[in-house]
């Protein structure tokens, strides 16, 4: 049976949109989370079975990232790379004065022989 | 040097001669000649007469003779941005394009002439067409995507739900529009600014109150775009304003000193598996917020694929950079007095501030929430739940600065990115629900 609602309230509406919109949104990000807490680990387990090498047990790799490595110390890493990067220069010319370059006559940058040549 | 002269000798000459040879086939000589004989019937008139009317002709083509109070009064507006945006740094990248645009469309001037942004034809007019059809802000986001870093998303993906629950304020402010008597989908343009995400609303509005669109009963919605995206992009400056009162009144001393262990290293390999991964989901979920979270996630991939830099590089500042100076000018200019001092708008304003409001409430209450399932080091720092409102990164900065103020070395940035990322893909989302469902 189908229900034809001849009026809609529109606030009636405002609350089905309120909690299906609220739950689709948790909900995406939900899967999100559950994904990249449970179903990439998993996914790179079985990459690093699939590339490991012959002779080496599944085992001996431990899907485990080193725990001491953390982010904070990755930052400080590239904190003074990058510092040090910043830091370093090309050895330049302050005299900026404009010189008349010399052109050498070549047969390739001439304008006598330019390529359009024929249609003007 | 020669021929030059010459060239340009025969050249005036041509011209001279012209006139003199009756060779008036263009309209310009047309409509001098018109003129020349309105001249001769009002002789009698003085040359001072004369002057004087010219003089007054173009009085009433002047701003002073057009200005009204609502134009002098955005025109404030658009200083003050201009003036937040320089003086407290509030977005400057932001407010001083707007500011201008709001000083720029706010010019008084005489309407039939092609100049305003609302006119046919004009060139504020052809910039705003990317506004209207929403082509500006998936640039943007792909743009945000190629500067976003997801790693610290990765590490701890729990956060993401903070993201989520922030949407809150999306979804009530679109009821409190509801109940003040905007219909459905004007309500859902405004209840995205809670989202905090400028191109978001915009998107969101171009799509639903663009003015165009025809509900059931005949009726056609408002044009909301221009006080929308003012709305959501002056909260966002404001961000710092709003969100530390809240999070004083929230948050204890005791749970502020919270501190979170650093988040682990992660690997190359799961960051460009991140945005494949959560474009496939996202969009699966969601399919109407596709351009968004599509150029979003695109733009990531482009970063961290290790492989396509140079695109990286060029949408991470070039690409963004015009888009947005073209959005900026064109989204203050679309406020033109006329349209956009309305009753609708002073209440846009309204739901605008209390969006933020609860979207950071939401955030800060669900981050107390899910510490009651959280044990030991593994327990979260509430304050970072106020980052679940997008306002990438001024949020996660603002979380930052008062987790300093309670303790100097609880270092939350980091971690209040999590959320804060999370919050952009959050509200993309809620976008694409709303748009589904209204549009």
């Amino acid at each position: 049976m189908i229900r034809v609602l001849l009026y809609t309230d529109t606030l009636v509406e405002g609350y089905i949109i309120l909690i299906t919109g609220l739950l689709i949104v948790f909900g995406g990000l939900i899967l999100l989370t559950v994904f990249f807490k449970y179903g990439l680990p998993i996914m790179l387990y079985i990459y690093k079975i699939i590339t490991r090498g012959r002779d080496k047990k599944v085992k001996d790799i431990s899907p485990k990232v080193n725990q001491d490595f953390t982010g904070e110390i990755a930052a400080a890493i590239s904190v003074a790379i990058h510092l040090y990067l910043d830091e370093q220069h090309d050895e330049e010319n302050a005299i900026l004065t404009i010189k008349q370059a010399r052109k050498l006559y070549s047969p390739w940058s001439s304008k006598i022989y330019s390529a359009y040549r024929n249609r003007l | 040097m020669k021929k030059v002269i010459l060239i340009f000798g025969v050249l005036s000459l041509l011209i001279f001669i012209k006139p003199l040879l009756g060779f008036s086939a263009n309209t310009a000589s047309a409509t001098e000649s018109t003129l020349i004989s309105q001249t001769d019937s009002i002789v009698e008139k003085t040359f001072v007469d004369e002057a004087f009317d010219g003089m007054k002709q173009f009085y009433h083509f002047t701003g002073f003779a057009n200005a009204q109070s609502g134009n002098l009064i955005m025109i404030l507006i658009g200083i003050v941005f201009i003036y937040l945006g320089i003086k407290f740094d509030y977005e400057p990248l932001l407010l001083i394009p707007i500011g201008t645009g709001v000083m720029l469309g706010n010019i008084p001037f005489v309407a039939g002439y092609q100049t305003g942004i609302y006119e046919e034809g004009s060139v504020l007019n052809y910039l705003y067409f990317g506004v209207v059809k929403g082509i500006y802000p998936p640039l943007i986001f792909l743009g945000i995507g190629a500067m976003t870093d997801f790693s610290s998303l990765i590490a701890n993906p729990k956060l993401m739900l903070l993201g989520a629950a922030a949407q809150i304020g999306v979804f009530a402010t679109f009821l409190g529009a509801l109940y003040l008597g905007f219909n459905l989908p004007e309500a859902g343009a405004i209840g995205i600014i809670g989202g905090a995400d400028g191109p978001t609303a915009i998107f969101l509005s171009s799509k639903l109150a663009n003015g165009i669109n025809v509900l059931a009963d005949g009726t056609t919605v408002k044009n909301l775009i221009g006080p929308i995206a003012i709305a959501a992009y002056s909260y966002m400056a404001l961000v710092p304003v709003i969100q530390p009162p809240i999070m004083k009144l929230l948050v204890s001393k005791k749970e502020r000193l919270i501190r979170m262990k650093p988040p682990r290293a992660v690997s190359q390999k799961e960051k460009m598996i991140f945005p494949i991964v959560a474009l496939l989901l996202t969009t699966f979920i969601s399919p109407s917020a596709l351009p968004l979270l599509g150029m979003l996630f695109f733009g990531n991939l482009l970063k961290e694929s290790g492989r396509t830099e140079r695109l990286a590089e060029t949408a991470r500042t070039k690409l963004i950079d015009i888009v947005t100076i073209i959005l900026g000018v064109t989204v203050g200019a679309s406020t033109q007095a006329d349209i956009f001092i309305t009753k609708d708008s002073m209440m846009i304003f309204g739901l605008g501030a209390l969006s933020f409001v609860i979207a950071t409430a939401g955030g800060l209450l669900f981050a107390k929430f899910m510490n009651l399932f959280l044990k030991g080091d593994d327990k979260i720092n509430p304050l970072i739940g106020a980052a679940g409102v997008s306002a990438v990164p001024d949020s996660a900065r603002v979380v930052h600065a008062e987790g300093l103020k309670s303790d100097p070395h609880n270092y939350l940035l980091m971690h209040a990115m999590a959320p804060n990322v999370a919050g952009v893909i959050g509200s993309a989302i809620a976008a694409g629900i709303i748009l589904s469902f209204l549009g």
